[in-house]
């Protein structure tokens, strides 16, 4: 068969969902085994997404793969990919890689575990390839029941409210989507599902624009998630497993984030133009509100949850540049905002795999009770220290190169807002270093005794991470090339 | 005449059987009343599946052959052979167990008489048909609950259908015509009209259970036996919603507002029954607040009647969808037993039954790729497509609130521990049901094209 004829974006997509039906067939009794399977699709899935980034794609939506589903209504299977899925694409891969290998330590019902966290996968990465309505949401729906169990079954002390609280607040945000939806199908022309139509020719005006807009906007804002929707947040990060927290701050954050730009910037771009200001307020102010209510927290894992509500609050205002001006300036910030969605997946992503492996040895995650704890876990802590200095926007690591480029757009076009919104820095970089500081500096309380530091298996799911931190960094070209491409030929 | 009695083949079909069923309960032969019914009503699932797409009527346009009809036949019918099954799980051995069997069969020819209504006589004789197998079904156990709950539904039924047939009759003084099609006339006054639908709305909303002719809900379901009260969680209010598309789909909007009122309709029974079913702690309660619930769903399809191109299908799909994934969740209860605590750690004990019963609750909530979530993407579909945004922004918000609903039987499904017991199997009608109602639940929801008219 000719390469270019093989349907790679469904194999990468479904496979991990085999992965779980072969899991869900043999049935291990050894957890190993189990997690062997697990840990081999999930990186045969990341070797698939490698291959379709060496077969090529060209700026616009390409690879497409196109199947009937319900031609009645215009609803077709459509999968296909561009500059700004497929680093959402690659970091889903490579994240679900290294959360399930630092999740090899469950042992409690792990065949469920290892099932739930393929569909989630899954789900995660048929929301980013997904060229169609219809097939979007249903992708997007399913990684909220993935999570919720996830959450509930695995998670820490207050595990059933955290997990409630998620699944009812982003069911409300989903609904409001496929409103939305129906309302972008109802007014296009002839009617249809397909989103290439959608995009290339947007149809909706006036009021039907502005509510669809709105809509769409909910949706994204409660998923992202932004001020004042962003309430379940710290409880599910705080209270789901480090794996969990690693994926819902890594990946499922971003279908909020990446939702922003393939919809209201695509499909009701001249209302989001009117609205852009509304929607910079509050991404300012949850930049902002994220980053001193971080500074507040005692609890290192929800302190890590409410940096990423600022770092959304930077990504949102890129895209809201990018939807006011359509020079240059608004290019920059966009390509910026996307960069920032992968910086912020794989250093977020590590932060929480980092505290999980802090937490299963210090079994709190209370900072007042850990103090210098580099002397005993001298790799962890290390490590740790790199992931914070890359959070707190250090160049040289992965969310300088993507914050830089937001704030250089925006600042030809709302150089006040980017005055406003800058402070988040400096508290982020106070508020990382007071941690490092309390947990990891100063003297180890008499008659210490932990457990070793970093074992073979955490250091195989962090380390490749914090490399990818450091390339980005070093290189952020490597994705910024492809990024831009996409960005271009839409125009934006 | 012979043509006439070739449309309505389904339905004779399905009198003929329910007249055996019954002269097989008098020979006192339960078992083969039951298979009976199995074959008759595949055999009118058959004839009916075979009719799909004609568009006529029979007796002078007063029964309407059409795909509302058809497809209350399609659904219908299968769905009572389930129901059957289930009765004999519950009602194995005991006395008059045949008579439960035909009285099936009545009331399913009563809700596939109102499905395809044409004239007001046969909404009033589809409803009594219903109400008093109905009854008689709900009556069936002979204790103090199962007595006051059929008694109550057959005192609101009563009611509810004298008063509909007084307000009726001003409908013929004003055509001089039972036809449902003659009141397609702008220049009819429109008060007349409007008290004649109101009172309309009574006999309809008793029989699909809306707010506020509900109150016999809750009750009549937790008498009666499960497998009964899940029979009349779907057939009856099926047919009766049908029945009510059909009244509107020729009414002007001009001589009565009938959209608008269905509307608040739609909004005070879907808002009641999720709310009010938070508080239940019997699973049957529960399932009866969210049935009213569904059928606040359902009248967002009849809304678009004559409006909105996707009304029919969205009726149909919806209608499948709420009849597999509604008596999976009955099977799996009658299984289990009627109270939360019931479900307690059934993950651990039973794991298939309870990840069914999962998938039939997230169908319930409308969770995509499964047929809930099909029927409510039409449903929203053509209540936007009617201009009726607001409904599908409080539709939604009760999914929403239909999800904490629904989670109150997840929860200790998975989440909380029970002591050991031991396990039984489950008879092997309630594996049937609960296990194809499954594989229905998710084929509807990724196959819906084959139901799309």
């Amino acid at each position: 068969m000719d390469f270019s004829s093989i349907p790679l974006l469904t194999i990468t997509t479904f496979l991990p969902i085999v992965g779980a039906l072969v899991v869900m067939v043999l049935r291990p009794k050894k957890t190993e085994t189990a997690y062997g399977i697990g840990i081999a699709i999930t990186a045969l899935t990341l070797l698939f997404t490698i291959l379709i980034w060496v077969r090529g794609f060209g700026p616009g939506l390409s690879q497409i793969e196109e199947f009937s589903w319900i031609p009645s209504i215009g609803i077709a299977y459509r999968l296909g990919i561009d500059g700004i899925s497929f680093p959402l694409v690659l970091l889903t891969a490579l994240l679900f890689l290294s959360a399930l290998i630092f999740s090899a330590k469950i042992k409690e019902n792990a065949n469920i575990f290892i099932q739930l966290v393929l569909m989630l996968e899954t789900a995660c990465l048929g929301v980013f390839l997904s060229l169609d309505l219809f097939l979007f949401y249903v992708f997007f729906e399913i990684t909220l029941v993935g999570m919720y169990f996830v959450i509930a079954k695995w998670g820490h002390e207050h595990r059933k409210k955290a997990a409630l609280t998620f699944f009812i607040y982003t069911l409300v945000g989903s609904l409001f989507l496929l409103l939305a939806f129906l309302a972008l199908y109802l007014f296009s022309d002839p009617n249809t599902f397909d989103m290439r139509q959608l995009i290339a020719n947007p149809t909706l005006t006036g009021l039907a624009a502005t509510l669809t807009f709105w809509g769409l906007f909910i949706a994204f804002a409660i998923k992202t998630p932004l001020f004042p929707f962003h309430t379940w947040l710290p409880l599910a990060h705080t209270e789901a497993p480090a794996a969990g927290s690693a994926i819902l701050a890594g990946v499922l954050l971003k279908l909020g984030t990446y939702g922003f730009i393939r919809f209201p910037l695509l499909m009701t771009p001249d209302a989001f133009r009117e609205f852009a200001p509304y929607v910079i307020i509050i991404a300012v102010f949850t930049a902002l509100y994220g980053a001193f209510v971080a500074l507040a927290q005692t609890d290192i894992k929800r302190m890590v949850a409410y940096t990423s509500v600022n770092h959304m609050g930077y990504l949102v205002f890129g895209v809201a540049i990018a939807a006011v001006t359509t020079t240059s300036s608004g290019m920059i910030a966009l390509d910026g905002a996307v960069l920032q969605m992968i910086s912020h997946g794989v250093v977020t992503g590590v932060l929480f795999l980092l505290i999980g492996a802090l937490q299963d040895r210090t079994q709190t995650r209370d900072m007042a009770e850990m103090n210098g704890l580099l002397k005993a876990y001298p790799i962890l802590g290390w490590l740790f220290i790199v992931a914070a200095f890359a959070s707190l926007g250090l160049p040289g690591l992965a969310h300088f190169p993507a914050e830089f480029q937001i704030f250089l757009g925006g600042f030809d076009v709302y150089p006040v807002a980017v005055g406003i919104i800058i402070i988040g820095l400096p508290l982020t970089a106070a508020l990382y270093l007071r941690a490092i500081q309390k947990v990891f500096l100063g003297t180890l309380p008499e008659g210490f005794s932990g457990v070793s530091d970093l074992n073979q298996r955490e250091l195989w799911a962090i380390v490749p991470l914090i490399a990818v931190t450091v390339i980005i960094g070093v290189y952020p070209n490597s994705l910024l090339s492809l990024i831009h491409a996409t960005t271009n030929f839409f125009g934006l | 005449m012979a043509t006439d009695l070739l449309n309505i083949l389904p339905q004779l079909i399905v009198l003929v059987t329910a007249v055996v069923v019954l002269c097989l309960e008098m020979a006192r032969r339960p078992l083969a009343g039951l298979w009976f019914l199995i074959v008759g009503m595949a055999a009118t699932t058959g004839v009916a599946v075979d009719m799909l797409g004609t568009e006529t009527t029979a007796f002078s346009t007063t029964f309407r052959v059409d795909a509302l009809s058809l497809w209350a036949a399609v659904m219908l019918s299968p769905a009572t052979i389930l129901f059957a099954l289930l009765a004999r799980a519950e009602l194995k051995g005991q006395a008059r167990e045949g008579t439960v069997y035909s009285l099936l069969v009545f009331a399913t020819l009563g809700a596939m008489i109102l499905a395809g209504s044409g004239d007001v006589m046969f909404i009033v004789l589809g409803i009594l048909i219903g109400t008093l197998a109905g009854m008689a079904m709900a009556a069936h156990p002979r204790n103090d609950s199962s007595s006051e709950g059929a008694m109550k539904y057959f005192i609101y039924g009563s009611v509810a259908g004298a008063i509909m047939l007084f307000g009726l009759t001003y409908w013929v003084g004003l055509t001089g015509t039972t036809l449902l099609s003659e009141l397609n006339n702008p220049y009819l006054s429109p008060f007349i009209v409007m008290f004649g639908f109101i009172t309309l709305l009574a006999g309809i909303g008793y029989a699909a259970s809306l707010f506020p002719f509900h109150f016999w809900t809750p009750d009549t379901f937790e008498g009666a036996p499960v497998s009964v009260a899940a029979y009349l969680s779907v057939v009856p209010k099926v047919g009766a919603l049908f029945a009510l598309a059909q009244v509107v789909r020729g009414l002007p909007v001009s001589v009565v507002d009938w959209p608008l009122i269905l509307s608040v309709l739609a909004v005070l029974s879907m808002t009641f029954g999720n709310v009010v079913a938070l508080w239940q702690d019997n699973v049957i309660r529960l399932l009866a607040y969210s049935t009213i619930a569904q059928s606040g769903y359902f009248l967002l399809g009849v809304i678009g009647m004559g409006q909105s191109g996707l009304a029919v299908d969205s009726l149909v799909v919806f209608g499948i969808a709420y009849a597999v994934m509604n008596t999976g969740a009955f099977a799996i209860t009658l299984a289990e037993g009627t109270q939360l605590a019931d479900f307690k750690g059934m993950g651990r004990r039973r794991p298939w039954q309870a990840v069914g019963m999962t998938i039939f609750l997230f169908s319930l909530v409308g969770m995509p790729p499964l047929a809930g979530f099909a029927g409510k993407f039409l449903l929203f579909g053509t209540a936007i497509e009617s201009g009726y945004s607001w409904l599908a922004v409080i539709a939604i918000l009760n999914s929403a609130i239909s999800l904490a609903v629904y989670m109150r039987i997840v929860v200790p499904m998975f989440f909380e521990e029970d002591k050991e017991e031991q396990v039984e199997p489950y008879a092997p009608g309630i594996s049937f049901v609960w296990i194809s109602t499954f594989i229905l639940t998710v084929v509807v929801g990724i196959g819906v094209q084959w139901f799309l008219t």
